[in-house]
């Protein structure tokens, strides 16, 4: 079992096809917990945070928000116990990067996670895997008890006088957990409802404690900036979004699989160059740059390189870069129908807008696919999509509404022929 | 009682991890469903009252999440990936291969208790689509046969 | 202080407040600024969830819920531009595709937010050719709540509520997205001393008791402002009247009393006022027993006999029971009364119950701090000396003495050779007494009562009784007419015994039943006395 290597590597997956890098001493031999040990004998808390800030590297879980400014919020000179969360929740239709560092390098997020901790004073991090990842979990809760064992998590790390400790916590099939405050809901043993903000987790967090939440990637960058330095990092990606990513291509392609390329690479390049295209000599009719939150790029588009700054300009974004390739066989209407059933199947159920509008959203595609639409129908679902958008405790019911309004946006032809037919016009297209 | 000395000893360790010991509720929830299968009104109170929580608040943790259940389950869950990217390989197909061979439908349980067949969102196993899971493993690059053949063997 | 500046006035808040809590403190919501919203409560924690609260901030590009915006100084707030209109179009519409069409059957219709609210904020035509989302309707929750999950719009006010003010939990949000429902724990019931809360603070007809229940429309109702007199808390209420009759109380919000809350116990106190157990008729005992004998004519008899006692005995073998649940107006026409006549022989029996930390308190009585104030001691003095056989003639306001905590029971009456009884309710007196006189309950006259605390409040008459009765300070005028007491013309001006209440017992100095006005105001000093009793 386990994920296939990448494709394409770079210096976060490089050593992947070498099985013992999920041990403690096959990671050492690759030089790993380097970093952490000089980080945590020689350096300080706010040069660490200084390093990450110049590095300029963003969150890897969707939001990309700068992850050394992330740092920086938690207070300093507090009496209260800091936190870590890593987001192992991967749930983004379309992800599934996440699973393969869980899996095959658990023992480089452990590095990060120590290297984080150490710079705001974390004294405990909870790792929280969703439920279905029981294989991963089984390798990340092994990695912590080596970790153990050599004296790299608890009293004294690398006998520097830090402790720190880490808890695997397990979700159990919610999408919504990925959200940071739903996460802490969660792991609180409670229903993973976002909560509403203010307070920000850095000041109430896990068990009302100053929390940071991170990415697992995210995490898997940090050994590799603070063995490098800063402007080694920014050599990879552009300059507004550096590094490399693990990008996810599903779909419609030869070689479906886990490719790490720098931030920037064209959508093209990843697709055709690197993915193989579509088979059969089939033309690429639509791609979901980011996990299916971010509104679909039509085949026009796929020049794109692939950083927010540039995705942005196309009223799309990076997401957890999960690229969804779909070819011309395909009805955007009945993708539409399984995107909308996602986001209904896994709204909390809180706000009202998102509640009820993920399923009226939901109601009206199906009976579009279904042959029942009207022309009105169109106007209506972007009506809805505009009065969730922005206005709720947390972002899922903007991440329920942008699709839609991609797919409009792009693909409105596919939704008036199913009026004009009054049935789906794509007889090729995948089975609902 | 539902719950045995063996598993309140493994929930109270798991307890001890938590700053909070409601922490703990949902790996309890995961200990109990490991050795029952589905938790009952008399599981909740006793969860309860380890906890220090009221009977309702375990439930609707009970209700909230996919991989808890209220009502007894097949021994075994399989559960095929409907989402976008498994679709688009085939999915839904396989699911409606896999009803017709247990006859029953997505859903439900096999009469003889031995599988229950569901839909599922997105497992991260998009790029060997079509695929699906099995209790704790996941058995991707599916084709319709290979499936039957694992469901076969499943006792 | 700091200030903000809401649609261009300029309020000052306090700190630490958020901006829907600071339009509350001053009054001004939906009194002055409308905020139109579901689920945030004065009483309750903050939710957030309605998402209908939102307002513009300025400086902030979103629109920010004003139930969660902490106040700063200097904050500017719009709550009429378009973007807020359209905000609110699209909560209401969302709330409104899954709505069931019950209007016509429901009992919220007239006080229903979701009416009320679509009506001012809310989109003219329905746009959603979908089926509505099906569930339970009818849900016996309780004993006293039945619930219609299709109506509910999830404002999570009840779970809130369970859980924070009586603090039993009962109910809980099943599942998630459009298919969450509220619900009790398999075979559970919602079932606490506070649970038809509930159905007040439901904006919709989600959760209806089952004592309203298909009753009267609101519509029919006026609201009086009242006082609950089931214990010595005195939680406001808004008695709902229609055609002399009242159907039901509501809770009314007084921060310095009951908050929003009232007991179930109290709220169904209602029930006394119409009851089939109302003392009806004043009667007289004669050779055959109780006769109805007319007002007026009881009246002359209980005046002839207490005259002969008095002539014959002297006041000393006279004893007086206050009653207290008679309004500190009463009581003072009372005290005037005994002292008039020189009987120096009286008390006040309070009945005792269980008590709570919340709201209940252990005497079941509204006015036993008033009796008090007024120099009523407690019955037990008075009790001793029937038992002992010094009292020839007792004139009891009430039946309290009854309880099993003082007489047990009417036989140590037996005796005696005048019992005159002034009473709203019938009950065992009637086998000993020489006299009845049915009396006014507090939703039927103007007064004050003083609760535990020592806060004094008014009644206003609700309802005309059906039958011929008084309040008890105007049967004590007629009869202490009657008896020639000095000061005793046979008038009752309930406003000026009130004023008076100040210059003849300097506890009430500055209250009476104008100047409490609706809020009521505090006694100078709370009196010392009341009982605690066991909680529940």
């Amino acid at each position: 079992m386990g994920l296939k290597v990448p494709y394409v590597t770079s210096y976060l997956t490089e050593h992947f096809a070498d099985d013992a890098l999920g041990t403690i001493e096959g990671y050492e031999a690759k030089g790993g917990y380097a970093a952490a040990r000089k980080v945590l004998r020689e350096s300080t808390p706010e040069s660490v945070i200084e390093t990450m800030k110049a590095s300029g590297l963003q969150g890897r879980g969707g939001a990309g928000f700068v992850t050394g400014l992330k740092w920086s919020f938690m207070p300093k000179g507090t009496e209260k116990p800091k936190y870590f969360c890593v987001n192992a929740d991967e749930s983004e239709p379309g992800s599934f990067k996440d699973r393969l560092l869980l899996e095959r390098a658990p023992h480089k997020m452990l590095e990060g996670i120590l290297i984080g901790a150490f710079a705001i004073g974390a004294e405990k991090t909870f790792i929280y895997i969703r439920g279905e990842y029981a294989y991963p979990a089984k390798q990340v809760q092994r990695a912590i008890d080596e970790a153990y064992a050599k004296g790299y998590l608890g009293r004294n790390v690398f006998g520097t006088g830090f402790s720190h400790d880490v808890v695997l916590h397990r979700g159990a099939g919610a999408y919504i957990c990925g959200e940071e405050t739903g996460l802490l809901e969660s792991l609180e043993g409670r229903k993973g409802q976002p909560r509403k903000k203010p307070p920000f987790p850095a000041e109430y967090g896990a068990f009302g404690m100053p929390t940071t939440v991170n990415n697992v990637e995210t995490f898997c960058h940090v050994p590799h900036i603070l063995a490098n330095g800063p402007d080694w990092f920014r050599g990879f990606g552009t300059e507004k979004s550096p590094g490399t990513t693990i990008f996810g291509v599903s779909g419609h392609v030869a070689r479906p699989g886990l490719y790490e390329l720098p931030l920037g690479t064209r959508l093209d390049e990843i697709i055709f160059e690197h993915a193989g295209g579509v088979p059969g000599g089939r033309k690429v009719k639509g791609v979901i740059p980011g996990g299916m939150s971010m509104p679909i790029l039509p085949a026009g588009q796929l020049d794109v390189p692939m950083a927010n700054e540039f995705l942005r300009e196309r009223k799309t974004m990076l997401g957890t870069g999960g690229v969804m390739v779909m070819d011309e066989t395909t009805c955007m209407v009945r993708a539409s129908s399984i995107i909308s059933y996602f986001f209904r199947d896994e709204s909390c159920g809180q706000c009202t807008q998102c509640r009820e509008g993920t399923g009226w959203i939901h109601k009206i595609v199906s009976r579009i696919e279904r042959g029942s639409g009207s022309v009105d129908d169109l106007d209506l679902l972007l009506d809805i999509c505009g009065k969730m958008e922005g206005q709720t405790i947390c972002a899922f019911a903007d991440a329920a509404a942008w699709p839609i309004q991609g797919m409009l946006r792009h693909f409105r032809e596919d939704f008036e022929l199913h009026l004009k037919h009054q049935k789906c016009p794509f007889p090729e297209s995948f089975e609902l | 009682m539902v719950i045995t000395p063996e598993m309140r000893s493994r929930i109270e360790a798991a307890m001890e991890k938590y700053p909070q010991k409601r922490g703990a509720l949902l790996p309890a929830l995961h200990i109990v469903h490991e050795a029952v299968g589905h938790v009952t009104p008399e599981t909740a109170r006793e969860l309860a009252t380890l906890f220090d929580l009221r009977p309702p608040d375990v439930m609707e943790v009970v209700h909230f999440y996919n991989m808890f259940y209220d009502r007894p389950q097949g021994r075994h869950h399989v559960y095929v990936c409907t989402n976008l990217p498994c679709s688009l390989r085939g999915a839904r197909s396989l699911v409606r291969a896999l009803e017709a061979h247990l006859g029953i439908e997505a859903g439900e349980t096999t009469k003889d208790g031995r599988i229950t067949l569901g839909h599922e969102e997105c497992l991260g196993a998009c790029a060997y689509a079509p695929m699906m899971r099995v209790d704790d493993e996941y058995h991707e690059d599916l084709d319709v046969e290979e499936a039957k053949r694992i469901l076969d063997g499943l006792e | 202080m700091p200030q903000i500046t809401v649609d261009g006035e300029v309020i000052e808040v306090a700190a630490g407040r958020t901006i829907l809590q600071a339009l509350d403190d001053a009054g001004l919501l939906m009194n002055g600024v409308d905020v139109p919203h579901y689920c945030w409560h004065p009483k309750l924690t903050i939710d957030g969830s309605c998402r209908l609260c939102q307002v513009e901030v300025e400086g902030i590009p979103k629109l920010q819920i004003a139930c969660n915006t902490p106040v700063k100084d200097g904050m500017v707030v719009h709550t009429k531009t378009d973007r807020v209109k359209r905000a609110r179009e699209g909560v209401m519409e969302l709330l409104l595709i899954n709505h069931p069409l019950d209007c016509p059957i429901c009992d919220q219709a007239g006080e229903c937010k979701l009416q009320d609210y679509a009506y001012e904020y809310g989109v003219t035509h329905a746009r959603t050719k979908e089926p509505r989302r099906a569930a339970k309707k009818r849900v016996d929750l309780g004993p006293t709540i039945v619930f219609d999950q299709e109506r509910c719009i999830l404002c999570r006010r009840c779970v809130r509520f369970c859980r924070e003010i009586p603090q039993t939990g009962e109910l809980a949000v099943f599942h998630r997205g459009d298919r969450s429902v509220i619900e009790t724990f398999p075979g559970a019931e919602l079932d606490n001393p506070y649970s038809m809360n509930v159905a007040d603070i439901c904006p919709v007809g989600a959760l209806t008791t089952k004592d309203f229940r298909f009753k009267i429309r609101v519509w029919f109702l006026n609201d009086v402002p009242g006082v609950c007199t089931g214990c010595a808390n005195g939680c406001n209420v808004h008695l709902g009247v229609a055609t002399n009759k009242v159907y039901r109380y509501l809770p009314r919000r007084n921060d310095a009393v009951n908050d929003t809350w009232i007991c179930d116990a109290g709220r169904m106190t209602y029930k006394e006022i119409g009851a089939e157990s109302r003392l009806q008729r004043a009667y007289v005992r004669g050779p055959g027993g109780l006769q109805e004998s007319g007002y007026k004519a009881a009246l002359e008899h209980a005046a002839s006999r207490l005259r002969a006692l008095l002539d014959a005995k002297g006041p000393g073998v006279i004893a007086a029971l206050a009653s207290p649940h008679a309004t500190n107006e009463d009581l003072l026409q009372l005290r005037r009364f005994l002292d008039a006549a020189g009987v120096q022989n009286a008390g006040v029996a309070v009945p005792i119950g269980p008590a709570d930390e919340l709201l209940i308190k252990a005497e079941k009585a509204a006015n036993a701090t008033g009796a008090r104030a007024l120099g009523f001691a407690d019955a037990a003095g008075v009790v001793d000396r029937i038992r002992g056989g010094g009292v020839e003639a007792l004139i009891a306001l009430g039946h309290d003495v009854l309880d099993p905590a003082y007489l047990g029971g009417e036989a140590a009456l037996a005796g005696l050779d005048t019992v005159i009884v002034l009473d709203t309710h019938r009950s065992e007196l009637e086998r000993v007494a020489h006299v009845l006189l049915p009396v006014r309950v507090a939703a039927e006259k103007h007064g004050t009562l003083t609760n535990h605390a020592g806060r004094v409040q008014r009644v206003r008459p609700a309802v005309e009784p059906a039958f011929e009765a008084y309040a008890d300070g105007e049967v004590l005028a007629k009869l202490g007419a009657r008896l020639g007491l000095a000061g005793f013309d046979g008038k009752w001006d309930v406003r000026a015994v009130s004023r008076a209440l100040g210059r003849e017992c300097p506890a009430f100095v500055g209250v009476d039943v104008e100047s409490v006005g609706d809020e009521g105001r505090s006694l100078a000093t709370v009196v010392a006395g009341a009982t605690t009793g066991a909680s529940v």
